[in-house]
């Protein structure tokens, strides 16, 4: 009888890198679903291609660095999918080739792959396009596909100018990024992860919170601030990417409170009308600096005491 | 810790059923501490509860027979540890003969200065899993004071349900040894505490207590590792066991409750701790609770409860978070042998390790707020220094953090090869 | 480095690969970062810095045996100093465009860490003609580099080399690139390739000795 010796413990749950990845995957299902309903078959496309593109980009890097191939985890899908989320219907497929192999190879492969990398790969790379090209970054078209056919004309967003109800904007029938658009699917697919127990509540949360709250301050309409643009998408999807945001509770509410003020800044103050990506960007730089210095109290030491080595 | 409780479903009602197998082997070092010295020979006789192994150092325990019959070897036999351990063999006669034994009496009115050496002659440790030698907890060090003792009915770790079968069907025994405890100390608080996944038990130990001085039920959320020494502490007397010390600095004092029950035993009967109850459970047919003696094989004790249902992958003595495993079934179980545990080969096999992915698991799960993910970088690297200033050395081994990763990062098992490093380098140290 | 029997083919290929100023001592990062924006930029830029090594390592060479050692920095930033004025006002005269182009990096040679660490490594403690090589190598080695940088910058972010449109009209340049943030990617992601490529042939040579 050959039995195995190991340590403890000797059962684990049931979570794997690879259902949480599919965890994530469903949830972004309603998104998708709204955004070939709003977009029509250009948003399915580049979707297929910004996954494709993830998946043999990371391979090929994998297989050339002779590292451990691990596409299995599914972590590269969720890259392409929420990269292609975030770009406007209308771009054309060799921007979300770019981007999705700038996102695995760059952002996240060069620095040591799944877990190594220090900001968002989707989100640096819809950075990165957006300052590449920026006009077809911006062009975004109205979500009616169904109605007018494939002839969908660009318009400005409501960050840029354009005047829409909370209704419009709940509903998603305003132009915008494919997966951003539909504030219901983006509610669907968060309860999803919550109920699902990928993510916890208090990143977004605390994001639209703070946004809600310093919106106001600033003299914008908060309700409308938190309807538009990318925020909720980004809250729900994109800042709580395990990789680059805080690992405890309390530094995750540090650290989404200030993804959200960074947003109000940059809609009240900037240049730019949305402020969703470099927001998230910035915190996810500050994220190491949030775990050094917040900690839980190790039992059995003093409170005054520090514990940071 | 979600699903890790599931393992309790099919042995939580299954009532004590006694099991005495043909032949026992007594290791010498059940307890923590020196091994005891073996006072028999080869084709003696022995009786039941005959001292057998004589202690050894300060952290000594005495071994007694727990058969009657002959003693067929007095060798050392392979064991969990590095090197073969020293063991008495015995063959049961099966007529169960008593030594002459010395029994106090009633627990309230017994002389408390006699409660800790009844104590130590009937060679009691922690029943619990460590093992520690229940005299030596129950003499306070000089200066030392203590106000509170806990039992520890909380049973955290998965599969097990021994305690709460023992706390269902012989809760007045229980209170006894806590009361027997508490009088050897004077100290005027006794609780039991006891997870709220165990209403049955608390029902039957409330109902114990009726009518005796000092003592109280204390309902703990189910939580692992509540049942760790030092979070029960925190939960029952809001105090925190500085690094490094130990619970009686808190004036606290914690004992299991299988413990409290050979307390019992010991004091009111004078029986030396020659049986305890054991859950033997995962792959087997009829898992179930066993009245076993010390030292049956795992293998007989399987058997009774009718042999693996599947191919055995692993077999765990204690429960499936803190248990060790068996190097194969023809070992004893000692005192603290509080389950045994058969795995199939699926669920043995070993986990490949993956990259951390920072989801901060593993920093939400740790009990005692550490940073596992990155005392882990450290250990990988062999910065054990590194890994102690990240406070390693108040890591419990608990295992709650390798349970949660989703990275399949053998986190507890690099904890325990850092400590084991920091002890020998420590050692060295003193020793220059 | 000081090692007088070297031949002055080995200290030339020294500079331009092995001790690629740009891509193995990492100097000078700062006009690396700022020049390479178009290739003409990069040769421009690399040819002054190559003229102000040549000239700074041929004169402190010469001095070496008297300048006092407490005061060496100093006076070789005096050398240094004078043929980067030289080449402000030759640049001014005879190339007002890549002088208007370069703008304030043409002075800030002087503060180009290769020209004083070749000055203080090498210059000061070699012959003339080695320090020369040396300069020549190390300004070739820098030119190149740069120049390739500035070739694949250009080329990205307006889709020509040399100001020649080499690509298609249809192709849409990537702006990123020519900003400081596609500088620094484009630098490290080629001082990654440099290194890689030389370390396996390093590697490969060492492999054929043993």
């Amino acid at each position: 009888m050959r039995l195995r010796l190991s340590t403890l413990p000797h059962i684990r749950s049931g979570e794997t890198t690879t259902t949480l990845m599919l965890n994530v995957l469903i949830a972004l299902v309603p998104c998708v679903i709204a955004g070939i309903y709003n977009f029509g078959w250009n948003a399915a496309m580049l979707m297929a291609v910004c996954m494709g593109t993830a998946i043999l980009s990371e391979y090929l890097f994998q297989l050339i660095a002779r590292r451990p191939v691990r596409v299995g985890d599914l972590s590269a899908l969720v890259t392409g999918l929420i990269l292609a989320l975030n770009l406007p219907s209308s771009a054309p497929w060799w921007m979300a080739v770019v981007g999705s192999a700038f996102a695995i190879v760059i952002v996240k492969e060069l620095f040591g792959g799944i877990g190594s990398n220090f900001m968002n790969p989707a989100l640096t790379a819809r950075a990165v396009l957006l300052a590449s090209w920026p006009v077809m970054m911006t062009a975004y078209v109205s979500p009616t596909y169904w109605q007018q056919g494939v002839d969908a004309v660009s318009s400005a967003t409501p960050l840029g100018g354009l005047s829409a109800s909370y209704l419009d904007l709940f509903l998603g029938r305003i132009p915008g990024s494919i997966g951003e658009v539909s504030k219901v699917m983006i509610l669907v697919g968060l309860v999803y992860l919550i109920i699902s127990r990928t993510i916890t509540w208090h990143i977004p949360v605390c994001m639209v919170g703070s946004a809600f709250l310093f919106s106001w301050i600033f003299g914008a309409d908060p309700v409308a601030a938190i309807l538009s643009g990318g925020l909720l998408f980004g809250a729900v999807f994109m800042a709580t990417d395990y990789t680059t945001c805080p690992m405890t509770f309390k530094g995750q509410v540090m650290y989404a409170a200030g993804c959200g003020l960074i947003v109000a800044v940059i809609r009240a103050f900037g240049s730019y009308p949305e402020g969703v990506t470099y927001a998230i960007l910035l915190m996810n730089i500050v994220t190491p600096l949030i775990d050094k210095y917040v900690r839980h109290r190790v039992y059995g030491h003093g409170k005054g005491e520090k514990h940071n080595g | 810790m979600r699903g890790a409780h599931e393992g309790k479903i099919p042995t939580r009602n299954q009532p004590i059923r006694d099991f005495v197998s043909d032949r026992v082997a007594i290791l010498m070092g059940m307890h923590l501490g020196a091994p005891s010295k073996p006072c028999v020979a080869k084709g003696d006789r022995v009786l039941m509860g005959q001292l057998i192994g004589e202690p050894v150092g300060p952290l000594g325990v005495a071994v007694h027979a727990s058969v009657s019959g002959n003693v067929t070897a007095v060798e050392p036999i392979p064991y969990m540890t590095a090197e073969p351990m020293m063991c008495v063999s015995i063959r049961n006669d099966f007529k169960d003969e008593w030594v002459e034994l010395n029994p106090l009496g009633n627990v309230e009115t017994c002389d408390p200065a006699l409660i800790v050496p009844a104590i130590k002659e009937a060679g009691i440790c922690g029943m619990g899993g460590a093992a520690f030698p229940t005299h030596v907890k129950l003499t306070c060090r000089e200066g030392a004071t203590c106000d509170t003792i806990i039992l520890n009915g909380v049973e955290c770790d998965t599969h097990l349900t021994a305690d709460h079968r023992l706390m269902l069907e012989e809760p007045a025994r229980i209170v006894d040894g806590l009361r027997a405890a508490m009088r050897a100390l004077d100290v005027k608080r006794g609780v039991i505490a006891i997870e709220d996944n165990k209403p049955e038990a608390i029902e039957a130990m409330s109902k114990a207590i009726e009518g005796r001085i000092g003592v109280e039920v204390a309902v703990l959320k189910t939580k692992y590792p509540q049942g760790c020494e030092k979070q029960l502490i925190k939960s029952i007397t809001g105090r925190e066991v500085p690094s490094g010390k130990l619970p009686v600095d808190v004036h606290t004092i914690m004992l299991n409750v299988a413990t409290a029950h050979a307390i019992a035993d010991a004091v009111i009967d004078g029986k030396p701790l020659v049986e305890r109850i054991t859950t033997v459970t995962g792959c087997v047919l009829e898992p179930g609770n066993l009245r076993m003696r010390v030292g049956t094989y795992l293998c007989d004790a399987i058997g009774e409860c009718g042999g693996y249902s599947e191919y055995p992958g692993k077999i765990v003595c204690g429960g499936g978070m803190t248990g060790t495993c068996a190097p194969n079934h023809d070992v004893p179980t000692t005192k603290a042998t509080n389950g045994i545990v058969v795995f199939n080969k699926p669920d043995s096999r070993s986990v490949e390790e993956g990259p951390c992915i920072r989801c901060g698991r593993c920093v939400e799960a740790c009990p005692m707020g550490l940073n596992p993910y990155l005392i882990k970088h450290h250990c990988d690297m062999a910065k054990w220094d590194e890994a102690k200033k990240l406070n390693l050395l108040d890591c419990t081994l608990c295992g709650c953090c390798s349970y949660a990763c989703p990275a399949r990062r053998w986190l507890t098992a690099s904890f325990k090869v850092a400590k084991a490093n920091l002890a020998i380098a420590a050692e060295r140290g003193k020793a220059q | 480095m000081a090692d007088n029997n070297r031949s002055i083919g080995s200290v030339f290929l020294d500079g331009v690969i092995t001790e690629n100023p740009t891509f193995r001592l990492v100097l000078g990062i700062c006009p690396t970062i700022a020049t390479t924006t178009s290739a003409i930029n990069g040769l421009g830029m690399g040819a002054a810095a190559t003229f102000v090594l040549i000239g700074s390592n041929a004169v402190i060479s010469l001095l070496r045996n008297f300048i006092p050692d407490k005061v060496r920095i100093p006076a070789f930033v005096v050398v240094i100093c004078t043929f980067v004025t030289m080449v402000q006002l030759l640049m001014q005269a005879f190339v007002p465009s890549l002088y208007d182009a370069l703008g304030m990096f043409i002075p800030l040679i002087v503060v180009n860490c290769i020209i004083l660490a070749r000055a203080e490594a090498f210059a000061s403690k070699n012959g003339v003609l080695p320090s020369i090589v040396d300069g020549l190598g190390m300004g070739v080695g820098f030119t190149g580099a740069i120049t390739l940088m500035g070739c694949v910058r250009e080329l990205i972010s307006s889709g020509s080399i040399f100001g020649l449109n080499v690509l298609s009209a249809g192709y849409q340049p990537m702006l990123l690139i020519g900003m400081a943030a596609g500088g620094f990617m484009v630098f490290g992601l080629s001082l990654g390739a440099f290194n890689l490529i030389v370390n396996r042939v390093e590697k490969k040579k060492g492999g054929v000795k043993a």
